[in-house]
């Protein structure tokens, strides 16, 4: 671990150390070629310095380590957990439309404590109680809406205006070339189930041990599969379930399965 | 002093680092952490763009010298 740091720094100071002597180095090319008229030298000169700036141009962005990511976000998604066990609920983890609040970039994920898969009707959940008597569950923030948030931002759009198809065009290249989160991602839809596959996910250790938290992986979903049902909730204006997430055995790949709820 | 190279000499370099970089920047590995060379791929296009639109430009004078021009 420690290595890998070293390693990377050095990286990263070899690449502006050889940036900034190429762009001394073109600049003096260039200066000497002025001085003797030598043309040859003015050519070089020209190269070396551009590339030398492309190069301090190009220099990466600050990088934040995947680890610490993790480390973040898995206390919280123990915390949920244990609120989920200590409440006795046994009803999967369902994702609102908006029609169901009251502001539509926030989101909701209800749990009921009896099993199947009743919906509370949408004035129980704009009264911004955590815990519903009709029907019996509770009611909070869903771990993927900020993602989801941060997914439309990019895009410049709202879910609640496009199709699921737009979600099959526009994420895979978000997830892969804007937010580099994912080496590939494919969404298929078949009637009213929809299935997510993740390959080589920044979130793949996190859903490791995930794995453990019985409420969170195949209900809730960690933060990507959550915030994929956010937007599908969006993007449908149906409730949405996580059916259930099939982490390949090496963890490079993720399958989650969704349905839409139709009420 | 003068500097030694002519406005075609420096379109001919334009025209070969353009061509590079334009290659370059589409055989770039899509996925992220499969290369060790730590570059902003995002920043490297738009440097390519610039590029490009200098070397169109640069043709168009071309084209415009030698139709137009007496």
């Amino acid at each position: 671990m420690q290595n890998q740091r070293i390693v990377r720094k050095r990286k990263r100071e070899l690449s502006l150390t050889v940036g900034y002597v190429l762009l001394l180095l073109g600049l003096t090319a260039l200066v000497f070629s002025i001085l003797f008229t030598l043309s040859v030298l003015a050519l070089v000169g020209l190269g070396i310095t551009f590339w030398g700036s492309l190069l301090l141009f190009i220099k990466p962005v600050r990088y934040v380590k995947s680890s610490l990511l993790d480390s973040t976000t898995l206390s919280l998604l123990t915390t949920i957990n244990q609120v989920i066990e200590e409440s006795n609920s046994k009803g999967k983890a369902i994702y609102l439309p908006p029609k169901h609040l009251e502001e539509i970039r926030s989101g909701k994920v209800f749990i009921s404590y009896e099993k199947g898969s009743s919906v509370p009707p949408p004035e129980n959940v704009a009264e911004e109680k955590v815990f519903s008597k009709n029907p019996k569950g509770m009611c909070f923030t869903p771990p993927g809406v900020a993602l989801v948030n941060l997914f439309e931002d990019l895009l410049g759009t709202s879910f609640t205006k496009v199709e699921v198809n737009y979600l099959q065009d526009k994420l895979p290249r978000l997830f892969i070339e804007d937010l580099e989160i994912a080496e590939d991602l494919e969404i298929n839809v078949k009637g009213s189930n929809i299935h997510l596959r993740i390959v080589g996910s920044t979130y793949r250790n996190l859903c490791k041990q995930a794995r453990n938290l019985s409420n969170i992986c195949g209900s809730l979903g960690c933060p990507l599969c959550s915030s994929f049902a956010c937007a599908l909730a969006r993007a449908t204006g149906k409730p949405i379930i996580i059916e259930k997430t099939e982490p390949s055995e090496d963890g490079e790949t993720v399958e989650a399965y969704y349905r839409v709820i139709q009420e | 002093m003068a500097f030694p190279l002519s406005f075609w000499d420096i379109t001919i370099w334009l025209v070969a680092t353009t061509i590079t970089l334009l290659i370059t920047a589409e055989l770039i590995s899509p996925y992220y952490g499969r290369t060790n060379l730590l570059i902003d791929k995002k920043r490297l296009r738009k440097a390519v763009l610039v590029m490009e639109i200098l070397f169109l430009i640069i043709i168009a004078i071309r084209i415009y010298g030698i139709t137009i021009a007496p």
